[in-house]
């Protein structure tokens, strides 16, 4: 479009064709964006603050579904599996080394059983030529295996820590550190370390994606045969993929234990819950970083409002959302602002909503019947 | 200890509950590829429509069976016209538009109806075999679940809608070329498979809670079934009903209900990574592969 | 470029207006009952909190809970609210849903501010907000029958407990039928603690189980457990079955003619399964419990009683269960605990009901005319009277039997001494009998 007073090299990394938004400006709203929630708990006070952070957390198992399907094309349902291993992992070692060190390891290993848990799936899956709709129903049977036998498993014993079947598990404190320097997470200082963690994963997954790697997955969406008859080792990416989006789950299940200090299957594991990270990513738009992010924090922030308001009518209207945002934007909203800003871009405002209204009216005029005039200089609109 | 007769009436139950759930979906998803997320609902409003017909409208059993099947068969049409037409050969899209439309109709039935229905009584007695007894029903059920088996094969086989529609599962290009009118049979198709799924919702009434919340559990045995059974419609499902309601019973049986749940998940991944087409599949591919070495 | 919105500037439009709406997120109104003021309760109101489902997997056994305390509410405030403040009542929906759980509960706590909460059917939400509960000192009432042994000194769980429920029916059932018992139950916590109890109390009557068998929760196919049932031929089963899909049990057993008695504590006093279900699958099903709406104490069958009170305010109500009559009497509980202490604080209204509470059948129908209940202090639970339910053939409910049972577990085995020492535990019966393994 324009050019930029950025150089390259910095930001560059983390603009490409795989991402919406590029140059001064969107780095500027970014950034003016970031202030804001730094800013948040200031202005609405702790328990807003404490609503928001949940929200954030839906956020990091958006993520990790958008980077597996809008950029691999593998739709799992089994993020959330992922999201809820890492969960109990973190409660499991925080349980059993009960010291600040236990706790700091106890991240590390959290993050890193959600991506083992990805890495073994996926292996058995990728590597035994499952594909397509296959991984989707596999991922989903998993994840209800988990919740099956996660509500069973009330005398359970890992180490000292009863899984505890429907109940689940609680931590205490969340107290990271070594030795004589500890440091006790609490609210609202868990707001900012979780938006600063979202910020940096979202920027690392932003350079990912537009760097070679990234390409490359996109080539495997696109068309995993031409891919793979091109010479790229297709198998091994999906894995490496799918990883990764373990792992960013795990992170997610980490922040949510660090937002709730209790984790049950049925939160994690059951179906429903794994369906709603696909509402999210298809409605903020798959194939974007940023879509899925806001449509996870708007979508939870409209279900917990409108579950005051209407209870009854929340589910409902999250139904009628996806079935909405598919038919009409099955992009996404995110794309889909995206094609209207350049549409408003090419006509300018004024021209452009005459068109569209213009548009509108023919399109109507059609479906009740009789022929209207052409107006040839308006038409086609090239995106 | 296992008693033969127990594990045999057993294992007729889970044949009979996997197949009459399974069949619908089959249907849809080998014909038109598209995966049915709301297949669930689509038995509960089976379900629903039976309950509604017997207590409400004061039809006996049977009527009240026959509307529900009609209902559905009605609402699937309607969904087939508004919402998948619109995401033919976008698989993952079918998914999405078919799980928000579970969402709506799972908690529009609990607003409409409230939590639970009044139950419908079990017609037929019992049969009694020393110290056991069975309702006669669960064979009556069995023997529906191979006559609906029995009557799609019919269907497929025999009639002008069943020629067309293997037709368009073959090569829908040459069908449309040779003049067959692929979005008819797509409509049929999905008014048919909702027929069935709204007929397995009437059959279950009698002997579950109807609840708004019901489809969940049968959207993942239908789908568990038709992905081990594989292409093919009707053997697919046979098998596949079959080898996973044996499963099930045995390790019911001998284990305890959640073993034979998590089991049953447990064979579906075995079989889905190492027959990728699934029970179906497999014999196509053997018996191709026997056909080519023999003659 | 110049007089055409760029791009960017429309994303960076939109994201900032994003923003600004999230600001304003914190709307909701579901304050109910009184002026909705953001202070601590000093003079004018005191505020409650009530979290009950009424949507989703709990509402049919949240909802009468959440309409019991609405109506205690009510009678307290016409009748002149507690020491002269009219109560405020803060009732958001949770939809049997944990996250919403502790959203609502942290919500309850830290912007309503509320002198006390009830909140919870399932154990699984109990146990999910007792850390919030736990971190924020605040006073909880836990209305629904567990599985018993919470020993923590923010939670009063006034319920009846698993030992408390069988240990009604299961002694009346052994004298009746005979020693052999088979458990079938919901396969998660509460199910297989109460099997654990079952177990105990077969040890302590002189009778036997012989056979055990536990059913998930998405199960709603039962013919393999009435056949191991018949083959084990006991002389009366003990259900704890829970949840809609474990209903249908009690209709397949019928149409397959299995006619062995069934005690339970889960079935007909919750979900009114003998008002649903069509005769006769509930025949000869005993249940053992504190309430449900048929039990013959004068309070609650009078005219004017707890039923005729309770269909006054809701005629188009289904049922009234036995959740609601616990939500009921511990709301009167509090206000006489307040009273005690002279004042709303916490800290002092828990050491009023850590004193002992009693209370008469007027306030807790379950009591029979000049009996009454009590809150045993040192345990936080509730010494109840208990009675056995039996259903026949047309799904008639009469008593059988009943007796005051006290809290018993955490008391005598456990030892749980809430007030002279803070705990925040569950106990459960293996670590203390050698049956219950």
């Amino acid at each position: 479009m324009g050019t930029d007073a950025f150089p390259t090299g910095v930001l560059g990394r983390f603009e490409g064709p795989n991402t919406v938004g590029s140059g001064t400006r969107f780095w500027a709203a970014l950034a003016v964006t970031v202030v804001a929630l730094l800013a948040y708990p200031s202005v609405v006070g702790p328990f807003a603050a404490g609503q928001l952070t949940r929200y954030l957390v839906s956020a990091f198992l958006a993520l990790s579904l958008a980077f597996v399907w809008g950029y691999a094309g593998i739709l799992s349902f089994g993020q959330n599996a992922f999201y809820g291993l890492s969960g109990y992992a973190f409660a499991v070692v925080v349980g059993n080394l009960a010291s600040p060190l236990g706790t700091t390891v106890g991240v590390g290993v959290a993050i890193l059983f959600g991506a083992l848990s990805a890495l073994v799936l996926g292996y058995f899956m990728f590597y035994g030529g499952v594909r397509d709709v296959y991984v989707t129903i596999t991922t989903l049977v998993v994840t209800i295996v988990l919740n099956t036998y996660g509500k069973t498993a009330s005398q359970v014993f890992v180490g000292s820590v009863n899984l505890g079947g429907d109940t689940g598990v609680g931590i205490g404190e969340i107290t990271l550190g070594a030795g004589p320097a500890t440091y006790t997470l609490v609210q609202p200082a868990t707001y900012y370390v979780i938006v600063a963690v979202l910020l940096a994963t979202y920027l690392g997954l932003r350079a990912l994606v537009n760097s070679d790697f990234g390409r490359v997955m996109v080539a495997i969406r696109e068309d995993e045969d031409r891919a793979e008859m091109l010479g790229y080792d297709v198998k091994f990416r999906k894995l490496v993929v799918f990883t990764i989006g373990g792992g960013i789950a795990g992170l997610g299940g980490v922040t949510y234990m660090a937002w709730g200090y209790s984790i049950t299957p049925e939160v994690v594991f059951s179906a429903a819950a794994a369906a709603y990270p696909v509402v999210w990513v298809s409605v903020g738009g798959r194939k974007t970083l940023s879509g899925p992010i806001v449509a996870a924090v708007a979508i939870e922030w409209l279900r917990t409002t409108a579950s005051v308001q209407f209870p009854e009518f929340a589910k409902i209207g999250v139904g009628v959302l996806m079935i909405a945002s598919i038919l009409l934007l099955p992009d996404g909203v995110v794309p889909g602002l995206r094609g209207a800003s350049r549409y408003f871009d090419r006509h300018g405002l004024a021209d452009g909503s005459r068109l569209a209204i213009d548009r509108a009216r023919r399109a109507v005029g059609r479906r009740v019947g009789g022929p209207i005039a052409v107006d040839e200089s308006s038409e086609v609109v090239q995106e | 200890m296992v008693n033969g007769l127990n594990l045999a009436f057993q294992y007729l139950q889970g044949f009979s509950v996997l197949v009459l759930a399974a069949v619908g979906l089959a249907i849809i998803f080998g014909i038109m590829g598209v995966i049915n997320l709301a297949h669930g609902e689509f038995i509960m409003v089976g379900a629903y429509a039976t309950v509604f017909g017997y207590h409400d409208l004061g039809l006996p059993l049977v009527a009240s069976m026959a509307l529900a099947v009609g209902v559905t068969a009605a609402f699937g049409m309607v969904v087939e016209r508004l919402l998948i037409k619109r995401t033919y050969g976008r698989l993952f899209d079918s998914m999405v538009v078919t799980l928000g439309l579970s969402l709506v109709l799972s908690q529009g039935m609990l607003v409409l109806r409230g939590t639970s229905e009044p139950s419908v009584p079990t017609p037929f007695g019992t049969i009694s075999y020393g110290a056991f007894s069975q309702s006669v029903y669960r064979v009556a059920l069995a023997l529906a679940a191979v006559a609906v088996l029995v009557g799609v094969y019919w269907l497929f086989t025999r009639t002008e809608y069943g020629i067309r529609a293997r037709a368009t599962i073959q090569d829908e290009g040459t069908a449309r070329a040779l003049g067959v009118r692929t979005e008819r049979v797509y409509s049929t198709t999905f008014a048919i498979g909702s027929a069935l799924a709204g007929l397995a919702g009437a059959l279950l009434a009698p002997i579950v809670s109807v609840t708004p919340t019901m489809g969940g559990t049968y959207l993942v045995k239908s789908f568990v079934v038709v992905v081990v059974g594989g292409p093919s419609v009707v053997l697919g499902t046979g098998l596949s009903g079959g080898l996973l309601g044996a499963v099930d019973a045995v390790v019911t049986n001998v284990y305890g209900q959640t073993a034979g749940s998590i089991v049953l998940l447990v064979v579906t991944v075995v079989v889905i990574r190492f027959f990728q087409d699934g029970v179906t599949g497999f014999t196509d591919r053997v018996r191709d592969r026997l056909a080519r070495e023999g003659t | 470029m110049n007089d055409r919105i760029s791009r960017r500037r429309f994303v960076t439009a939109g994201g900032a207006a994003m923003v600004a709406g999230l600001a304003g997120c914190s709307s909701d109104g579901e304050a109910s009952g009184g002026t909705s003021t953001d202070s601590a309760s000093s003079g004018g109101t005191v505020k409650i909190g009530v979290l009950e489902d009424r949507s989703g997997t709990f509402s049919l056994v949240g909802t009468p809970k959440w309409k019991a305390s609405k109506l205690a509410i009510e009678e307290i405030n016409a009748d002149g609210g507690i020491m002269g403040n009219q109560i405020e009542l803060f009732d958001p929906d949770p939809q049997s849903d944990n996250s919403r759980y502790k959203q609502l509960t942290r919500k309850m706590i830290q912007q309503r501010d509320v002198d006390v909460l009830w909140a919870g059917y399932a154990s699984s939400t109990r146990e999910a907000i007792r850390p919030i509960i736990d971190r924020q000192d605040q006073l909880y009432f836990y209305t629904t029958q567990y599985e018993g042994g919470v020993c923590d000194k923010n939670v009063f769980a006034v319920g009846p407990t698993a030992r408390q429920q069988l240990g009604s029916v299961l002694p009346y059932l052994r004298e009746e039928y005979g020693p052999k018992i088979y458990t079938i139950a919901a396969d998660y916590n509460f199910g297989q603690l109460s099997a654990d109890w079952v177990k105990v109390l077969a040890d302590e009557n002189d009778a036997e189980v012989v056979g055990e068998e536990f059913i998930s929760l998405d199960t709603s196919q039962f013919s393999s457990t009435i056949n191991n049932i018949q083959e084990a031929d006991p002389d009366f089963v003990m259900s704890m079955l829970v949840g809609k899909n474990h209903t249908a049990f009690y209709k397949q057993k019928a149409s397959a003619g299995l006619e062995v008695p069934i005690g339970t504590s889960t079935a007909m006093a919750q979900g009114y399964e003998h008002r649903r279900l069509d005769p006769p699958a509930m025949e000869n099903i005993y249940a053992g419990v504190n309430y449900m709406e048929e039990i013959p104490s004068t309070a609650n069958t009078k005219d004017g009683g707890f039923v005729d009170r309770y269909y006054d305010m809701y005629p188009d109500a289904p049922y009234l269960n036995e959740e609601a009559e616990t939500n009921y009497f511990s709301t009167y509980m509090y206000k006489k605990a307040v009273e005690q202490a002279g004042t709303f604080e916490q800290p002092e209204v828990r050491e009023a009901l850590e004193s002992g509470i009693s209370l008469g059948p007027e306030r807790a129908p379950e009591a029979p005319e000049g009996e009454t209940i009590e809150l045993d202090g040192a345990t936080h639970h509730v010494d109840h009277h208990m009675w056995v339910m039996k259903a026949d053939a047309e799904h008639n409910v009469t008593s059988v039997a009943d007796r005051k049972i006290p809290e018993q577990f955490l008391s005598e085995t456990v030892g749980c001494d809430l007030t002279s020492e803070d705990e925040e535990t569950q106990y459960t019966p293996r670590d203390y009998f050698e049956e219950a393994k």
